[in-house]
């Protein structure tokens, strides 16, 4: 996983915000015994979570093996 | 001891946190260990809170609370409550010869193979039809009501075994009799003339 200074790179740090959007939706979602809560968390917690696994491993592919932070400084 | 939802939300909050926490601090993926713990904060943690939210989901699907959410339902609720001991379900539900929190299903449900994936699909469609489609009116069964789902509880019952069922069994195991439109046990839900049913309160 590639850092920059301090920071994940770009790919990461969306696919970690969409990955929480999801999980957010998951847990507000489970408050609810609805129909629409189960939309909700079928469609869009699974659309964010899905995109953000998907966002993750395919920046992972891409990336291959992570540089080191000091690479990753020295950018 | 903490339920499986309790146990659902400890995880999802460790693992808003951890992505959180990395997000801020990305330096702490440079090493083995913290490549480990962002593949488990960005891959391994969100599926399986993923697939064990879609189980609580499908599990909270079954609940009598979650088919009368709709609007449509509510005189199929009420029916529960009918203080006629003809009314079926009502006798089912009021002497919890059911499970009252999963009244709906219970009798609803196909007790086939693959029964469970075929209901929750035909609960999409519920769904779909409700927010986006027109649902039918008066709303009806895809299929005649299967003995099926009767026998599933009834036969080898003491109760069921007496001299009219016994004559029967071959007819009624084969379908060709309904148990529920043969005019032995056809008084159901009759939810259109709900209203003018006195409504049985349970005591607190």
């Amino acid at each position: 996983m590639s850092a920059v200074g301090s920071k994940l790179s770009m790919p990461f740090q969306l696919s970690g915000i969409l990955l929480v959007i999801g999980l957010c939706i998951e847990a507000i979602s489970l408050f609810w015994i609805h129909p629409l809560a189960f939309l909700a968390f079928f469609v869009l917690g699974g659309l964010f979570l899905g995109a953000g696994v998907l966002l993750y491993l395919s920046s992972i592919i891409i990336h291959g093996s992570p540089p080191h932070s000091d690479d990753s400084n020295s950018n | 001891m903490p339920g499986p939802t309790a146990i659902l939300f400890v995880l999802l909050s460790t693992t808003i946190i951890l992505l959180v926490v990395l997000l801020a601090r990305g330096s702490l993926t440079a090493t083995p260990a913290g490549k480990i713990l962002a593949f488990l904060a960005f891959f391994a943690l969100p599926m399986l809170c993923g697939f064990w939210g879609l189980n609580e989901h499908l599990e909270r699907s079954k609940q009598t609370a979650f088919c009368l959410s709709c609007h449509i339902m509510e005189p199929y609720g009420r029916s529960l409550y009918a203080d006629d001991p003809m009314y079926i379900p009502a006798a089912h539900f009021q002497n919890h010869r059911i499970p009252a929190e999963e009244a709906c299903y219970t009798c609803h449900t196909d007790y086939a193979m693959y029964g469970t994936i075929r209901v929750k699909l035909h609960g999409l469609r519920h769904i779909y039809m409700q927010y986006f489609g027109t649902p039918m009116d008066p709303i009806h069964l895809y299929d005649p009501y299967n003995n099926r789902e009767c026998l599933h509880c009834h036969a080898g019952a003491r109760s069921f075994e007496n001299a009219t069922h016994m004559a029967l069994l071959d007819q009624i195991k084969a379908n060709q009799l309904s148990c529920a439109s043969s005019g032995c046990h056809d008084t159901i839900h009759n939810a259109g003339s709900i209203n003018k049913v006195k409504i049985w309160r349970a005591q607190e």
